[in-house]
């Protein structure tokens, strides 16, 4: 210590070296802010070149897809059954592929907070009506069965029809992807009131592979799988679930699961009846 | 022999341009494409257009301003559809504004984007060219 320690005493030494501390924690709290500041900046970058780049990945898509199509409907003259086949083929990978660009431009979107909600009045049975013919040939394909349930007399929904169209999407997605041979896949729906808000409740069930419940959180998060092992042969973005609760959230409603490894997934999601 | 109907396609990627091309002449119509908004502006006021296929992202700006610039020519085309890569309910709020009949998403199917179009250059036939 220095000299001033001797004659005065240390309690009058004090506020100088708590002045001290306060601008040496006052500098590092700067820092760390500035530090933010510029992940957050750097973050900001990324997602918008997720958002360029899935937008640009568009426009050769269109190419392939619009010349594959223009040889599949025999504009250019006709095509055997194998031909088709093969061109049939082209089209749906490039649609496939086509889904999952979306998928990232609609995440790129969501982290940037430019999704916005566009409300209209529907029926929920109408939404999965059509997403259950939608799914009608991978359900069979893999041997499942797709059961629905709506509670009669259910009110429509004011929501954004396209979004609660791709939240459900998702879900079911997920399910019949994960659900092996010959399983159950379900999707329910039903009115609640809690603390006084009218709620639609989705309930999206199957009898898959299971999530331990220590993942339970960890699967809403992006990019995230919970079991990648190559063994595992679930492809995609990694976003689907992301995407349901940001889209979820934006109309004020909430997502969970309810699951235990082994025996299958059941995701509930809500939308409020009344605007948030 | 009715001369066939003049299709522009305003794109400014040429593997779009090119298939665009090819599926209208193929059935029926008459091509030009152009990829910047000088480009679509000179080629729709040189030679009446029945349907302007018009991508929002050309080379020099938005393609809207297309629209702005030929109807200052009263040069517009019989019909204007917007096709997009973006399916924000803001931009396609923004295209009906502007005048365009419809607003499609990219890349269109095929078969529904001919169909739509016999469709809309059928109705044209009757509809005043300022439509």
């Amino acid at each position: 210590m220095n000299r001033a320690d001797a004659s005065v005493p240390q309690s009058l030494t004090q506020p100088s070296t708590t002045d001290g501390r306060v601008i040496a924690l006052e500098a590092q709290l700067k820092q760390a802010l500035q530090h933010i500041a510029d992940l957050e900046a750097r973050d900001a970058l990324k997602t918008q070149f997720l958002a360029n780049i899935s937008h640009d990945l568009r426009t050769p898509l269109t190419a392939v897809i619009t010349h594959a199509e223009i040889l599949r409907d025999g504009i250019l003259g006709p095509l055997s059954d194998r031909q088709l086949d093969s061109i049939s083929g082209i089209i749906s990978g490039g649609r496939q592929l086509l889904e999952q660009v979306g998928e990232i431009l609609t995440y790129a979107r969501g982290a940037a907070n430019q999704l916005t909600i566009t409300r209209t009045t529907f029926e929920f049975a109408e939404v999965l009506a059509q997403l259950s013919a939608l799914n009608e040939s991978l359900v069979s394909k893999k041997g499942l069965t797709l059961a629905t349930d709506v509670q009669r007399d259910i009110a429509p929904l004011h929501a954004d029809r396209e979004k609660v169209f791709h939240i459900v999407g998702n879900l079911l997605g997920n399910a019949i992807d994960f659900t092996p041979q010959g399983g159950r896949v379900w999707v329910r729906a039903f009115g609640i009131n809690r603390d006084g808000r009218d709620e639609l409740v989705v309930e999206v069930g199957d009898t898959g592979i299971g999530i331990s419940s220590e993942h339970h959180d960890l699967v809403f998060r992006e990019f995230a799988q919970v079991d990648s092992s190559a063994s595992r042969q679930h492809h995609g973005t990694g976003l689907g679930l992301t995407i349901a609760r940001k889209l979820v959230e934006l109309h004020g409603g909430r997502i969970w699961l309810e699951s235990e490894l082994g025996e299958g997934s059941r995701f509930y999601f809500t939308i409020p009846y009344a605007l948030p | 022999m009715p001369s066939l109907p003049h299709v522009l396609v305003a794109e400014d990627n040429a593997l779009v341009a090119d298939a665009m091309r090819l599926l209208f002449e193929e059935t029926g119509h008459r091509v030009t494409t152009t990829g910047s908004i000088v480009d679509t502006v000179a080629a729709a006021a040189a030679d009446e257009v029945d349907l302007l296929l018009l991508d929002l992202g050309l080379s020099d700006g938005d393609g809207l301003a297309v629209l702005a610039e030929l109807t200052s020519r009263h040069a517009l085309p019989r019909v204007t559809v917007a096709l997009t890569g973006r399916d924000e309910q803001e931009i396609t709020d923004r295209c009906l504004a502007a005048g365009c009949r419809a607003v499609m998403l990219k890349p269109v199917p095929v078969g529904e984007l001919l169909r739509k179009s016999k469709e809309w250059l059928a109705v044209s036939e009757d509809a005043p060219a300022s439509d």
